[in-house]
């Protein structure tokens, strides 16, 4: 992360993160799944939940695993003068503005979702969950399942795909690198005009 | 003094200059709310916001009931992450049963025109003419109609976007369409003095869009209406075929706990909360449903973007949002779709194609400046539904296979339009890596796509048809006059009046019916 958008992300972090708490957002596209599988190893004990960071309210353990572990490999920032997704707390706008106010029916089906993709690779990676896949590895069962013949695997790739990278660019700390402004009005003191006159 | 110019002269004092004394949940106290009016309107969007002031202004009283929150406009954010959890119905994750549609509409005082893109459009005569011959709508002509379309233009400075106020790739998407010998036509656009923020979607920060929220809304304010936030319209009653009440709860905006129950008497409800509220609550009403066909005939303009890869460009994202269109395959018979610029901000960018996972999409992220897309919408046939199940709406909707070829023919000429524009590589919006390096590729490529449920990201802006009108009691739910066949004094003032889908943008569409069908209630009485 340079300077400029280190100076940046300060200044935005704080009225990004109060708006993305109070504002849930985005389109996202998940294809629900009505599976019965089972994380191995999945359990939900008190000493698991202690695990997960502090802010992440709306998502298990294994749930921030797999989605962390997406975000990771979907959002390589090396070589380049972006902020990290762990720079600019993408996890957290994931969890407390994207899925802090989702309707809880569609959280579950998208929990339900995550579960199916965290087993989806055990049939051609070595029996191997998706966070056990390397980077390599994980790049292309993400691509693999883009261009499968089964609609739920498309559906929820496509959605996971943007739930994590909304979450990372959303953030105006990943703009300066895109020479992306954002939001001019109040930047260039723009006035209101007010409600329109009455219609005579 | 003239009755007139003295009830103009009384409302003037009354205008709010900016902002709306809007009653919110926070204000309220008792738990128990009865009230009587003359109107009770169910939504303050395009058709209820215009309903509300004709009505308020003819002398009636007047209660608007708006389930969403009323945000001040000083509050946008400009950001369309932020607007989109403050603005949009579902925090803007409103989708069709199979998940592969976002339907986007607004659910805040003013509803989707707070965050539409302006672009209007009168109702082709066309469309006119087969809701006559197939519906009975013969009191729906271009003639009878236009002095309500001019009256909406007036009212909401409806104009002609200029050269000048086009974005960077609307500019480009010009000339590609003259280098291609595509007919264009800058947008019309209800907007006064446009700062060109390329913020639309996010909310007018400056009052410069004229939506609901800074003229209908105020206007029948002034006039004696009073709005009411926060308050979810339950059910609408009624007794021996006339209306007689809504029935609402007004919820706490952040924790969704009620906090009163609402009973509005009224011999007129206006129902304008768009096609997918609207039929729900007469569902769950369990009324004005004689002909079957509320909730049916779910139609809504399918749309997706293609993306083009334009070298040495340095756009900035600033302008008129839709700056520019091409309708010259508009109609059924001559395509079925429209051509629609759109300023791509790189958020937006992040959801509309897959150049591949990680590095690929990263480097794609890097180009954003060089990126610029085409919108392609189509006409699509109204066989979806909306319907209650368990306590959970659904909205069954899946593009039609006989749909589909259009918007094949529509990405097919969108593409031509980029590489004329100066591209050198497309991007669809597919669910994996789809891309066109040269135009010889492009029939190849787009004829082997199918129709195939979560393949192609689509969006949805406009919803319609779900309370369609018509003279047949058996085949609509409402009159050619808005009134239900079935509940004297209820009336339905949104798109899900419209009985097939339109291939236009259809705010202005709304605004003239709500416009016309107040007119109609005012002579009745």
């Amino acid at each position: 992360m340079n300077k400029h958008s280190r100076s940046v992300s300060k200044k935005t972090t704080h009225f990004t993160r109060r708006n993305f708490l109070k504002a849930t957002s985005l389109a996202i596209t998940c294809a629900s799944f009505s599976g019965h599988l089972l994380y191995s190893g999945i359990a939900s004990s008190s000493a698991i939940t202690a695990q997960l960071p502090k802010q992440i309210k709306h998502i298990n353990y294994f749930e921030y695993q797999v989605l962390n572990h997406l975000m990771t490999i979907a959002l390589p920032v090396r070589g380049t003068p972006l902020p990290s997704p762990k720079q600019v707390d993408a996890m957290v706008t994931l969890d407390q503005a994207l899925l802090g106010g989702m309707e809880a029916h569609v959280l579950a089906e998208l929990k339900q979702g995550i579960k199916f993709f965290e087993e989806g690779p055990r049939s051609n990676f070595q029996n191997k969950a998706f966070t056990q896949l390397s980077a390599s590895q994980a790049i292309k069962f993400c691509d693999n399942w883009a261009n499968s013949d089964f609609p739920q695997q498309r559906g929820i790739v496509m959605g996971l795909k943007k739930l994590v990278s909304l979450a990372y660019w959303s953030n105006p700390a990943t703009w300066p690198t895109l020479n992306y402004i954002g939001p001019i009005s109040k930047r260039k003191g723009i006035p209101a005009l007010g409600n329109a006159p009455l219609p005579l | 003094m003239d009755k007139t110019v003295s009830s103009q002269t009384t409302a003037s004092k009354k205008m709010p200059s900016s902002g709306l004394p809007v009653i919110e949940a926070k204000h309220i106290n008792d738990k128990k709310i009865k009230l009587k009016a003359d109107v009770v309107v169910v939504g303050s969007g395009a058709g209820g916001a215009v309903s509300a002031y004709e009505l308020a202004k003819a002398g009636q009283k007047v209660i608007v009931l708006e389930a969403g929150p009323y945000i001040p406009s000083n509050q946008f954010s400009e950001m369309l992450a932020v607007g989109m959890g403050q603005l949009y119905q579902d925090q803007g994750g409103q989708s069709n049963t199979a998940k592969d549609f976002t339907i986007l509409q607004g659910s805040c005082v003013g509803g989707s025109t707070v965050v539409n893109a302006t672009v209007c459009f009168r109702t082709p005569d066309y469309y006119l003419k087969l809701w006559s011959k197939e519906y009975g709508t013969n009191n729906l002509t271009t003639e009878s109609l236009t002095p309500y379309f001019e009256k909406v233009e007036k009212n909401l400075s409806i104009r002609r976007a200029v050269r000048e106020e086009m974005s960077d790739d609307a500019n480009l998407l010009v000339d590609g369409c003259e280098k291609a010998n595509i007919p264009w036509k800058a947008s019309r656009r209800n907007v006064r003095f446009c700062a060109l923020t390329g913020a639309c979607l996010s909310g007018c920060v400056t009052d410069r869009k004229q939506s609901m929220l800074v003229t209908y809304l105020p206007w029948a304010i002034a006039h004696g209406a009073t709005v009411y936030s926060d308050t979810f319209v339950t059910r609408i009653s009624e007794k021996n075929g006339q209306v007689t009440a809504v029935h609402a709860e007004i919820k706490d905006r952040e924790s969704g706990i009620k906090k009163a129950d609402m009973e509005i008497e009224a011999t007129k409800v206006i129902l304008a909360a768009g096609a997918i509220q609207s039929p729900l609550i007469l569902l769950r009403s369990q009324i004005a449903n004689s002909s079957g066909q509320v909730g049916k005939n779910y139609a809504c303009h399918p749309s997706l973007s293609v993306t083009g890869y334009i070298p040495n460009l340095n756009q900035d994202f600033y302008g008129a949002w839709h700056s520019m269109y091409v309708d010259e395959f508009t109609l059924p018979e001559q395509g079925g779709y429209i051509l629609l610029s759109g300023i791509q901000d790189p958020v937006e960018a992040t959801l509309n194609v897959d150049p591949g996972t990680g590095k690929p999409f990263m480097d794609h992220m890097l180009e954003s400046k060089n990126l610029i897309r085409v919108i392609t919408l189509i006409h699509d046939r109204n066989h979806g539904e909306v319907t209650w199940e368990n306590g959970v709406k659904k909205v069954k909707y899946e593009m039609h296979d006989k749909d589909f070829p259009h918007m094949i023919a529509a990405m097919k000429k969108a593409i031509t339009v980029l590489f004329a524009a100066g591209a050198t590589k497309i991007y669809l919006p597919t669910s994996n890596k789809t891309e066109i390096n040269d135009p010889s590729e492009v029939d190849k490529v787009l004829d082997s796509l199918k129709n195939e449920p979560a393949r192609y990201r689509y969006v949805s802006y406009h919803p319609q048809g779900t309370c369609r009108m018509g003279a047949n009691p058996k085949q609509s739910v409402v009159n050619p006059y808005g009134e239900s066949h079935d509940v004297k004094g209820l009336y339905v003032a949104d798109a899900s009046l419209l009985p097939t889908s339109i291939g236009y943008n259809p705010q202005q569409t709304v605004y003239t019916l709500a416009s016309y069908i107040a007119d109609h209630i005012v002579n009745k009485s």
